[in-house]
Parts: C-alpha cells; structure tokens; sequence
C-alpha cells in the first residue's frame, strides 16, 4: 500500500509516494538522501541517533512512520547549519572534541539544540539527565556535557546581545 | 620535544579541533550504509532460533516466490560453490583445533543466531519478509552454555568429530616438556608453601564487549575489474587477502574500501567475518551490487561479546607484600570459535599472556584453556582479552594487601616493576618508562592521605567511602616480533606520503580508523615535520587500492606505529627537499642545515637563504631538471615503522566511591587516570580517548551483560536489554598524562593508547567499593558490580555472623 504524503524537511517541501510501513528514518535516509540522520539500534529508540524535530519537538526518526509525518515539518542535523556557518552548538561541539566516530552526534546535536531552547541554563545534572536517550559509544560523554554546557553560555550571552 | 612546552608553530601537542568535526556535525559523514549504488539487491539473514541442532530441511519456496526475491541461498548450496574456513591468512601461527565453517551454516546450528540462510531482494523490506518465510526444521542437540561443563568428560560436542570441547590450551610458563612443567609447577608450588600470606581466590568476569554505535555491512560490486567491496573494517589488507583465498578471486581482482567514517569499531570490526564472504559470493553469483546492513539484534547476538573468562589465582607474598610466587588456572568461554583471525581465543590467550604485565612477578605458573560452547563467538574488545584478567590480578592484590593489613597502594606499588626494560614471566616485553613515577602521581592526584583520614571521619559518621586502585601496561601497537606469531600479520606501521607541487600534502594510510581522529594527528605531525598548516594535509584510510599495506587500525597503532611511519616518511622527503635546496643554493652542506619553518625551506644559519615550500615542491616535482647527481624526481615517500622493540603504555587508575550498606547502591565520586602516553601529539584526543575507555570499562563492569539461559536462548540481543551506560550514569573521568616521558623508541617519542583504557577499571571500582565496605568484610569476585550483588553478600556475610 502506497499513499501520497508531503513532508517539510530543513524548510524544502516534498512530495513522494511512499509505502505505509516505511519508516520516517527510512524516508529522510533512503528517499530523499538526507544520511546524516543514523540508525544504531534495531528500531527500539534506545540510542537516539535518529533523532530529528517533528515541527520544533525532538523526535526518534525510527519510532515513526514517514506516512505519520504527512503534512508536517522536519529539520534534520542537515539543517542546523545556517548559510554554510555552524550552530553555536555544532561549533562548540567541534570545539570540545565531543565527538569521535561522529554517529551518535547528529541525534545528540538535534535532541540537544532542543533542550537550550527549554532549559536556556542548565546545570550539569540537567544537561546529563537530558542525555538520557542518547547512546556515546566513544566519548565517555566528559566532553559532550562541557561543549553543552559552553552553548548555553555562549546562547545567553546572544540573547543579552539581541536584547541590548 | 616535551609533550607539554609549545613554540608558535609546533602543531604536536596541541589541541587543534579535529578537521573531521565539521562534516561529522553537519550530516555530511560517509559511512557504511550512507555509501548508495543503484540498483543494490539487499541480503538479508536468517538466523538460528536453536542454540545447537541439526538442520533437517530448509524450506524456501514460499520466500523464493515472494514478489521482489533475487535468491534465497542456503549452506547446501554454497558450501560447493567457495571455499570455507580456515584459511591461512586469518589463521594464528599457534596449534589450537580450529572448526571448519562457511559463511551459513552446514548441517548444523552451533548458537543461536547463527546464519543459516540467506534472501537476497530488491528492497530490506521485502528481503525482511522474505526471511519470514524461510521454514527450517531442526532436530534439537543438547546445549551446552557453561565453559566449565564444557570441558568435563560427557559434555555435549559442539562440533563434529572433535573428540572434546577445548579449543586451545596454552602453559606459558611451564617450558613446553611435560617433565618441565611438572618441575615448574613444583618449583611454584613450593614458593607458594613458603610464602608468608598466600591468596587463593576463584575470579569471574561476565561475557559483555564493546559494541560500537554503528553496526557492521558490507556491500560488493562485480564487474570486469573484479570484485569491490565496501566493509565495515579495521582490517581492509587483511580482508582482502582473505577474500581472494576464500572466493578464489586472484588478489589483484579483489578491492577492499573500508569508509572513511565509522561509527566506531573497538575491535569489534578487526575480525574476518562470515556475512561479508556471502555478500562478495553473492554479488559475483548474481552479477549484481548486493548489500547487507547488520540490524542491532544481530549485532548483539552474534559480535561484540568479549571477556567471559574464569580466572583461578594463588599468589604469594612476603610479609612486606611482595609477591614472590604466582599462579593462574584460567578458562574461558569461546562459545562456537568460528570466526576469521581471532578464532574466539586469541583474546583470552592474550589476556592470560598479560596477565603480570607491569607487575614484577618472575616466578608464575600460567595456563588457560579456552572451551567452545554454544554461544556466540568471543569477538575482540578494547582491552583485548585484558580485561578480565587485570580485574583477577588487580583484585587479588588487593585482598593481599587487606590480609597483610598494609594499604593496597603500597602492596601495588611495592611489586611494580621498577628497572625497565623488563620482560614478564610469560614474555610480555616493557619497554621504558617509569612506572611509579605516574603511579605515585595518582595518588597525588587523588591525596590518598587526605582521603584515608577523610574516610575515618566518614565511617565515623556512617557514611561508607572508599578508594580502590589498578593499574595496566597496554599495547602501544603490535610489533612484528609479536603479531605474526598471534595473528600470522606483521605489525609494521605504514604511510605514503606525498608533497604535490602546490605544497599541499597527502597521506595515504592502509589501516581504517574508527573515529580516533587520525586525519587530525596525522596531519598535525605533518605539519610539523614540514613547517606548514595541518589545513594543507589530507588523509586518505582504508582503501587497498590506493594505500599501502597495513595489518589494520588494532591495538592502538595509530600513536605508535602509524604515525611514526608517517613521521619518517616526512623526514625522508624534508632530506631530499634540503638536498636540492643546497645543491640549488650551491651551498656546501648537509640536509640538517636546512630548516622547514612558517612554511618556508631555509638555510638555517641564513633564513633569507630558501625557498617557499610550495615553491621547492613545485621545482622538484614539476620541473625535474638539473637535480642533484644520481636523484630521482618526485617527492612521494612509503615508510613502514618497526619500533626497535615492542612497547607497552603504562598506566594507573584510582576510583573513589560511596556505598549504602543497606541497599548495595554505589555512586561514583571521582575516576581518576595517570598515564606515560609518551609525547602527546594532540591533548584533547588524547583526554577523548581516555574519558571514552573508561565509561566502557564502567559500563562494562556495571551495566552491560549478554545473557544465555539454559537452552542457549540470548536474552540480551536489544539495547533494551544489554544496557549501555548513559550520561547521567557517569560523571566526569579526570585523566592526566603530565607524569609521563617521550617514548626512546619511536621518532616523535610518542606512544599508541586507547586499546588497553578499559582494563584497569573494574578492579579499581570493585577494589573501591569493598574498600568502602571494609568494615563488613565483603569481597567480590565476580562481575557484573551491581547494587544487588552487593547487597547480597552483605546480606550473606551478615547472615554468617549469625
């Protein structure tokens, strides 16, 4: 069974026929080639690395149906750079080495992005807590928590900015 | 050059921002399953439900004609159609049986989720539902899952014909006559009768591995120029050796490609596996691009199960604490063997081979026997085969140190080996360094004084904390001298390394990392050698079409070997670069007279004298005419590093804990790491490195177990199941290297490390929390630590006291 859906990713519209049982993991991979959203476990939302924004909210891209997401809008790691410049997160990231094979990171980064809009200063324990759905094989996390940790900062002093 | 002191321009031992980072945060990373050819049929397994029977029919004509369906292949029918294993290129140069197999299994089933059959489809969907349909009927075997029965008299065999359950067996010590051994064993037996304090304790560590985040695939193409396979690997050389013995391909038709990014590895991808064989088989029988993508669950059932071993240790001491005499009765559980290179036991017969490592204790008495059971193969995992013996010995000396009532870090410290070199009872050769210096470091570091007096105000109000302590002295690379007797492989480093004509500098590397951040190290030494930015360098792994041979990204290389390799490589071209710069001056000199600086080639004693190093680049590679008499053009250089002798990186481990005595809950307070890393080329690759081996080794030691039940069923073949420690499970590891020295045996004076972090953790955790728990008098021998075993034994030891 196949069923026409429309599907906002990183701001770009497409339309696409897709089988009912695809997964939204499998859509964003496989049919439009979006590959930085990765998959680590057997479809069981364990290790977070698929992790994406369902219209702004982080979701685990292997726990859906692309047909679910119809109508709706994604941003996936792919869109977090803006004209070519990195996140104040990915940039932190890059320079707190929070990351080493780089598979769990896009998820991390998504679920993460999400978390300094909710909980603009978050102590370590909150960043922790807020990690809990995402594996690291590599990092033993020291680094991801810091290059956290450093956004948030570097995210207050903009908004003083932007206030100013 | 000191690790610790930077000039402008010195890109070793700097914390330059990996040039990885930017593509792995933005989405752009290629790995295994990003890598797309159209028109790719996927494969699909289908696995034993059974843990040991036989096959008594496969039924496939319901999958064959499911709509989408290539094949449905089966062990029948390939077993004609390649070669099986073993072959010699994945074989150790050591007399052990090693067990006949093809990539499906024929006749029999050995474990559950063993490959029995195969779908090949247009889609993994469909390929998915095809499996379903794959009917086999078994025959049920008696199951064997416990090494200990295994090896005793009327066990179930696990394969055919063999005539018992063990595998390999090994007396390392004994000099190889039945009549030496016996009198070594006497000669132990007697040291042990006179020793003041003697411990005999049982020590057991669970089967739990490495498990990195991406699963393993492979994915081959067929065509006039042969075969080309795309696999997640360590070992790209060797898997293509191996391939071409298998599928009787010749060589020069078989190209390997490990990608460039891999979503971690730890081991677990260095073996020469069944399920890449079917696919190249595969894609050649159909003509056609075949691809297969290990789910999770076949991951955890079938790869990444490591440690698993039985470790009975005697060690007597002297009442000051010196060990004077040791022994090791070990065991371990190979489940079926069946898998290329390693075979299951190389890790365990590794483990008991470093079992005294940076300990001096020259009288020992060592074996293992390795057993195959019903279980997966053991597959390698960081802290190769270490793991559970360096949480057998760490732990033992501890209860030494609690019998002779002397503070465990002082019996530690009394018995590590003080004079380097030395070379261990089993052979295991140190190299240099100084040993209690990093030692005595940690303790610093963690004010072991402070804390004991800390620790008396604690017990005195109730509270239970307590330190506990390990230490490992772990590959820093594989030489030659040791790698072709264990694995057949030499163990050289290898790079090229060529300067085009814009000064721009590529490095071709033959092994494939696995997120260790070698495009950064690499380039950084370059930069270095050369006088330019790491920018201007670019690494390309893993390809055995473009990159010279190398046994493969195993036992931490990369800092040793590899990129020493690439460091003489470097100092090879900067000689003949110097070379034509004086013959061009027509200055009288050597090459050492001539500097390679801010990206300029100079005369050191004159630096308006040179060239920009693009511009020299450009004239030897380019304009070939008039070189120095006899010199050839070009500037590429292939290096292969053997280090003079094998060396090993020290280093030394102290957790602090707190323990509720009434619920055996534990949190850990601090984890501190001392380590000799030698020169360090990158500080904050260096500190990843350990934070990431550490929280593995705790995760080991805590959380992660695979689960068999009576039948051979794995109960533990989801993230669900075998959990993983997450963020909020850990804390900060703090990791130090600063008590270390360049290493005299390798040109930038640096070591590998990264292989062997694990190791020393779960004696250290276990020491601190029976330290916490003195009082009570608990100790525990066995892994996993959790809060329930612990709390068992107090329950027991309270029970005792009646």
């Amino acid at each position: 069974m196949k069923r026409a859906i429309t599907i906002t990713v990183n701001g770009q519209e497409h339309e696409e026929m897709v089988e009912n049982r695809l997964l939204l993991v499998d859509f964003l991979r496989d049919v439009i080639n979006l590959t930085g959203t990765h998959v680590g476990c057997s479809f069981e939302g364990v290790c977070g690395a698929c992790t994406v924004h369902l219209d702004g909210v982080p979701v685990k891209s292997c726990l859906m149906l692309a047909v679910q997401a119809d109508g709706r809008s994604i941003t996936t790691v792919e869109g977090l750079a803006k004209n070519g410049v990195l996140s104040i997160l990915q940039q932190s990231f890059t320079e707190h080495h929070a990351l080493q094979c780089g598979y769990c990171t896009s998820g991390i980064l998504m679920n993460a992005t999400e978390f300094l809009q909710s909980n603009p200063s978050p102590s370590e324990d909150e960043i922790r807590a807020s990690l809990i759905g995402n594996i690291c094989r590599c990092t033993g996390y020291v680094h991801i928590v810091a290059a956290i940790k450093t956004a948030a900062q570097r995210l207050a002093a903009t908004r003083l900015e932007v206030a100013k | 050059m000191n690790a610790h002191i930077r000039n402008e321009g010195d890109w070793v031992g700097a914390s330059v921002n990996r040039k990885e980072d930017r593509r792995l945060t933005t989405g752009q990373g290629q790995y295994f399953a990003d890598k797309k050819i159209p028109g790719t049929l996927h494969l699909v397994f289908v696995r034993s439900q059974q843990a040991h029977a036989r096959i008594v029919s496969i039924n496939t004509d319901a999958a064959r004609a499911l709509k989408g369906v290539v094949a449905v292949v089966t062990g029948a029918d390939i077993r004609t159609q390649i070669k099986g294993l073993p072959q010699p290129v994945v074989v150790p140069s050591f007399a052990a049986n090693y067990p006949d197999f093809w990539p499906l299994a024929v006749d029999k089933v050995k474990f559950h989720g063993e490959p029995v059959a195969a779908v090949i489809a247009r889609d993994r969907y469909v390929a998915e539902d095809a499996a379903a349909l794959v009917e086999i009927v078994y025959d049920p075997l008696p199951v064997v899952t416990d090494m200990e029965a295994a090896l005793a008299e009327g066990a179930p065999i696990v394969h055919d014909g063999w005539a018992s359950n063990e595998m390999f067996a090994m007396n390392y010590t004994g000099g190889g006559t039945p009549e030496s051994e016996a009198a070594h064993a006497r000669k132990v037996d007697e040291a042990l009768a006179a020793a003041a304090v003697v411990i005999r304790r049982r020590f057991r560590v669970h089967r739990c591995g490495v498990t990195p985040l991406e699963p393993r695939g492979a994915m081959a193409t067929w065509d006039d120029d042969g075969l080309t396979a795309w696999i997640t690997t360590q070992r790209p050389h060797i898997d293509r050796l191996a391939l071409s013995d298998v599928l009787e391909i010749p060589s020069d038709k078989v190209r390997v490609i490990a990608p460039r990014d891999q979503g971690g590895a730890f081991g677990v991808k260095a073996p020469f596996y069944r399920e890449p064989i079917l696919v190249c088989h595969m894609a050649r029988v159909l003509g056609r691009p075949v691809r297969w993508l290990e789910t999770r669950e076949e991951h955890l059932m079938s790869v990444s199960q490591e440690r698993d071993q039985i470790h009975n240790i005697e060690i007597g001491a002297d009442a000051s604490g010196r060990i004077v005499a040791l022994r090791d009765n070990a065991i371990a559980d190979n489940g079926d063997g069946c898998e290329g290179v390693y075979w299951g036991f190389v890790m365990p017969f590794f483990g008991a081979a470093v079992l005294t490592n940076a300990y001096d204790i020259p009288l020992c008495d060592i074996r293992i026997r390795v057993a195959c059971t019903n279980k997966a193969v053991l597959s390698p995992a960081r802290s190769f085969g270490a793991f559970a013996a360096r949480f057998a010995l760490d732990r033992a000396i501890d209860l030494l140190a609690r019998e002779l009532k002397i503070d465990p870090a002082d019996v530690r410290r009394r018995n590590l080996i003080a004079e380097l070199p030395y070379t261990t009872a089993t052979g295991v050769h140190h190299d240099s360094g100084d040993y209690a210096k990093v030692f005595d470091h940690l303790t610093t570091l963690v004010d072991l004084k402070g804390f004991r007096a800390e620790q008396a105000r604690s017990r005195a109000e109730g509270r239970h904390i307590g330190i506990g302590f390990s230490v490992g002295a772990e590959l820093s690379g594989v030489s030659s001298a040791v790698l072709v007797s264990m694995e057949n492989q030499p163990g050289f480093g290898a790079a090229t390394v060529r300067v085009d004509p814009r000064g721009k500098v590529q490095v071709f590397e033959g092994d494939a990392p696995q997120g260790q951040g070698h495009e950064t190290s690499m380039a950084q030494v370059v930069a270095q050698e050369f006088g330019i930015h790491p920018a201007d360098v670019s690494l390309t792994t893993g390809d055995t079409g473009t990159t010279p041979f190398g046994s493969g990204t195993i036992g931490a290389r990369g800092g040793s070997y590899t990129v020493s390799a690439v460091a003489n490589a470097c100092r090879a071209l900067k000689s003949k670069m110097a070379t034509v710069l004086l013959h061009d001056l027509k200055v009288e000199g050597v090459p050492s007279d001539v500097s390679f600086r801010d990206g300029r080639v100079f005369l050191t004693a004159d630096p308006t004298q040179g060239k920009n190093f693009a511009a020299l680049a450009e004239r030897i590679v380019m304009a070939p005419l008039g070189l120095p008499a006899g010199m050839q053009a070009g500037l590429d250089q292939t290096e292969f590093f053997e280090a003079d002798v094998p060396m090993l990186t020290f280093g030394a481990h102290a957790a602090i804990v707190e323990v509720d005595p009434e619920t055996g809950i534990f949190k850990i307070l601090r984890y501190v790491a001392s380590d000799d890393f030698g020169t360090v080329i990158n500080p904050i690759v260096v500190a990843g490195q350990v934070h990431g081996g550490v929280v593995q080794g705790l995760s080991n030691t805590m959380f992660e177990e695979f689960v068999y039940d009576e039948n051979g069923q794995q109960l533990t073949a989801t993230l669900e199941n075998y959990k993983i420690a997450n963020a909020a499970d850990m804390i900060n590891i703090e990791s130090h290297h600063e008590a270390g020295s360049a290493c005299p045996h390798t040109p930038l004076g640096s070591r590998g490390l990264g292989e062997g972090i694990p190791g020393p953790v779960p004696a250290a955790l276990t020491n601190a929390v029976c330290d916490a728990l003195a009082p009570f008098g608990i100790e525990v021998n066995r892994l996993p630590l959790r809060p329930n075993t612990i709390w068992r034994l107090l329950q027991d030891k309270a029970a005792s006291k009646g």
